[in-house]
């Protein structure tokens, strides 16, 4: 049995907050309280990113995702004026219980897979050893050596996504 | 160049743990986005999905010691932001044109 760390203390707590608002954000009927318990676990997730020493995803999760695309739910939310879901009147139990019934199978089967899986091996390190407390730099030459051309087709994509968004959204075409 | 993590220390946390919160995150929006009728609470919870898998590339490149886990994990994430804004643009299209994003009632191409 492995000793109680801090570092385990911290993982138990962080994915408790993970799945238990991940579960309050399905069953909520709100949209805007789905949305709310959603930053909770996005919280939870930088927090598990941390501990997965990806320091930089982690920060990107809080500032991209709780900060920006989660802010841009809320706003269209909160434009469109969105009540509760129509009471939910339950007017189609069959397809409510084989989606239950699907995710919980998909759950169970992906969990069981995955704990199967054998474990890849831990890469050879190849590239010049990289000292100890920096990897953001080492990211950062990643980005732009080897995926470099991605990282331009991302920001080409980026642009067209805010004209294509803007142009959506228009009242109307002159 | 190669990324490779630098020092990667034994973890302390067993790497299944992470595959197994990932896969139950995972389920849980997927069940979200089969029962729910709002067609913004699907999104969120495909949103959702994707975390869980960005989580599963953050494990695997932590068990790996390879950067590029997370250099994928962070394109998921720009996509991600210029999904939701073409996706959030097109929900208030079409509730412009129905005055609904119940995705039951905007049923105009299934059939």
């Amino acid at each position: 049995m492995p000793a109680l760390s801090g570092e385990l203390v911290v993982f138990g707590f962080a994915s408790l907050l993970v799945l238990a608002f991940a579960l309050l954000m399905v069953v909520q009927k709100t949209p805007v309280r789905s949305v709310l318990s959603l930053v909770v676990t996005f919280f939870g997730l930088s927090v598990l990113a941390i501990l997965l020493a990806a320091p930089f995803i982690a920060a990107l999760q809080i500032f991209v995702y709780a900060g920006a695309i989660l802010v841009l739910f809320l706003f269209v939310i909160m434009l469109l004026n969105l009540k509760e879901e129509a009471a939910d009147k339950d007017d189609r139990p069959v397809q409510r219980t084989l989606g239950l019934l699907v995710a919980l199978a998909l759950g169970g089967l992906l969990a069981g897979a995955t704990l199967r899986a054998p474990l890849p091996p831990r890469g050879t390190p190849t590239g010049t050893p990289i000292p100890m407390p920096d990897e953001i730099p080492a990211l950062g030459r990643l980005l732009f050596s080897d995926y470099l051309l991605a990282f331009e087709v991302l920001s080409l994509l980026l642009l067209v996504a805010a004209v294509g968004a803007l142009l959506l959204s228009k009242r109307r075409f002159e | 160049m190669t990324g490779v993590l630098p020092g990667v220390a034994p973890m302390a946390v067993p790497p299944g743990a992470f595959l197994v919160v990932a896969t139950l995150l995972f389920a849980i929006g997927l069940a979200g986005a089969l029962l729910k009728r709002n067609a913004l609470s699907i999104f969120l919870s495909i949103e959702l999905m994707m975390n869980a898998v960005n989580l599963l590339f953050l494990t695997y490149a932590r068990m790996r010691g390879d950067l590029a886990g997370q250099m994928i994990v962070f394109f998921v994430i720009a996509v991600a932001a210029a999904e939701a804004a073409v996706g959030l643009a097109i929900f208030v299209a079409l509730f412009r044109a129905h005055r609904t994003v119940d995705v039951d009632k905007i049923a105009l191409l299934k059939w």
